[in-house]
């Protein structure tokens, strides 16, 4: 688990982009609107909007696959459109690598 | 850039207390000051310099709490897990041989991973006896015992349920069968008034750093039969340094090396401090704020109470629709209430209650107010009837 403190406070934007990759919870009516992201095996944010500092969560077995995963979502962020497209390309890259390191070894394998 | 969370914006409300006290009583605070001013004092460690030695005060404070035997017989640990861990193993070194022990699902893993240690090296065969009601009883640990049985290590407080145990007949019948009764007193130690003059356990750990309000890092023993437990952690003691092996005498026998003296001063302060208050008074105060709350979330819909008469100020309980870990967050970083979430190490209890996914535990202590219990109910019950909004683009 790893606490980032962004330069600037998270929007709903920025929500709305991570909805292309994962499964966002948003509780908008509580003293701070908070919200959740999860993408299976990868990551999971905890946070407010408004604010700028979040809870980054990866999965320990594959952290050093995923350990950039939370700055490609803020670099492609400010890509726009042109960023999902971008990232999902980089995911389908990473997916891959998981494939070989999350595959079970051969019953008679080293 | 990595960092640590925002300063909390409002008061914090710490309903973390069986994890560790906050805040400690000013007069704790001042001691360990107090014990950091002045060298240290120790009779064989230094010369006399008028500090006090606050081993000794603090060894004659618990004995004088615990209303038991020699103040010797009380000895310095890091906390109870090293205690029982000392304990522990020091009791299977010297039986020698292998044996039966039991323990309870009501255990912190500070028990259960050194009994798991030893079983799993064939040391012991292990029997762990299933709680009914909160609580186990004699019944229950006669029933596991077998000719081979020479120890039980039994909880006296649940860490999530806040249940306490009747210790007292579990003792005289362990004691009167020759077999070694360690009891961990973590949770209760402080809370719950004991007189070891009266109760034959074989050993009762406690920590500094919950009830008794020291700081982290100190915690302890009683024993009343160190016979029982092999040494095994040798070093300095200050006393017959001619010889290369640890000496038997209480209390070095189990203390090496210089001790935590600010964690004894906070020790010896805090037990006075719950003395000159009166432990009656505050568990009153302590079980008043434990009792509203349990009232409030019982109003809230979506809430699972997992301990609805707990003997400990220690509420335990589940938000439907939402993580343990989620609430727990957004309680601190929303609402500053500190709450404890997951599974608290003992994940036995957990595997029974709530099928091994963990809760949400708010415990109290005498500092807490009844504005605070209120507002932190109140947080809960915004969490718990919270819905999933549209998220909107910029």
């Amino acid at each position: 688990m790893k606490e980032y403190v962004l330069d600037g406070p998270l929007t709903e934007g920025f929500l709305k982009f991570l909805e292309n990759f994962g499964t966002v919870r948003f509780l908008e009516q509580l003293r701070k609107p908070y919200f959740s992201f999860e993408k299976e095996l990868f990551i999971s944010i905890k946070g407010f909007v408004g604010e700028s500092n979040v809870e980054v969560r990866y999965n320990k077995e594959i952290q050093d696959l995923v350990g950039d995963y939370f700055h490609l979502l803020l670099y492609y962020y400010d890509q726009g459109e042109r960023g999902i497209s971008a990232l999902k390309g980089q995911e389908d890259s990473t997916r891959d690598k998981m494939k070989i390191r999350l595959r079970p070894l051969p019953e008679n394998g080293p | 850039m990595e960092h640590g969370p925002q300063d909390a914006q409002s008061p914090l409300i710490y309903l973390n207390n069986a994890a560790t006290t906050w805040p400690k009583p000013i007069e704790v605070l001042e001691e360990v000051a107090q014990c950091l001013r002045k060298p240290l004092y120790e009779p064989g460690r230094t010369t006399g310099n008028g500090s006090i030695d606050y081993p000794s005060a603090a060894r004659e404070a618990l004995a004088a709490f615990f209303h038991s035997g020699p103040p010797e017989h009380f000895v310095f640990t890091q906390n109870a897990t090293d205690s029982l861990n000392l304990l522990i193993h020091g009791f299977a070194k010297k039986s020698g041989m292998p044996f039966h022990a039991i323990t309870t699902d009501l255990e912190h893993n500070s028990v259960l991973r050194p009994l798991t240690s030893l079983e799993q090296d064939r040391t012991i065969r292990l029997t762990v006896v299933p709680f009914t009601d909160n609580t186990v009883n004699l019944a229950a640990i006669k029933e596991a015992i077998c000719e081979e049985t020479r120890l039980v290590v039994m909880t006296h407080g649940s860490n999530v349920l806040g249940s306490v145990q009747d210790i007292r007949p579990i003792a005289e019948y362990l004691h009167a069968n020759g077999i070694f009764f360690i009891v961990d007193g973590a949770q209760t130690a402080g809370h719950i008034p004991l007189v070891f003059s009266d109760i034959p356990v074989g050993a009762f750990v406690f920590t500094g750093h919950k009830a008794l309000f020291g700081i982290p890092g100190i915690g302890g023993f009683f024993i009343s039969e160190p016979g029982a437990i092999a040494i095994i952690r040798q070093g300095g003691t200050g006393t017959d340094s001619r010889t290369f092996t640890h000496p038997f005498d209480m209390p070095m026998r189990f203390e090496a090396g210089t001790h935590n003296y600010p964690g004894i001063a906070s020790l010896y302060a805090g037990i006075r401090f719950i003395m000159s208050t009166g432990q009656e008074a505050i568990e009153q105060k302590n079980m008043d704020l434990t009792r509203c709350f349990i009232r409030e979330l019982r109003k809230i819909r979506g809430i699972t109470i997992y301990n609805e008469h707990p003997d400990l100020p220690v509420v335990s309980f589940d938000i439907a629709g939402i993580d343990n870990h989620e609430a727990g967050f957004i309680l601190a970083r929303a609402y500053s209430v500190i709450t404890r979430t997951g599974l608290h190490c003992a994940p036995l209890v957990h595997e029974r209650i709530d099928g091994g996914k963990g809760c949400i535990r708010a415990s109290f202590s005498y500092f807490n107010t009844h504005d605070e219990c209120l507002a932190a109910a109140e947080a809960v019950g915004e969490v718990a009837e919270s819905a999933d909004s549209h998220i909107r683009s910029d």
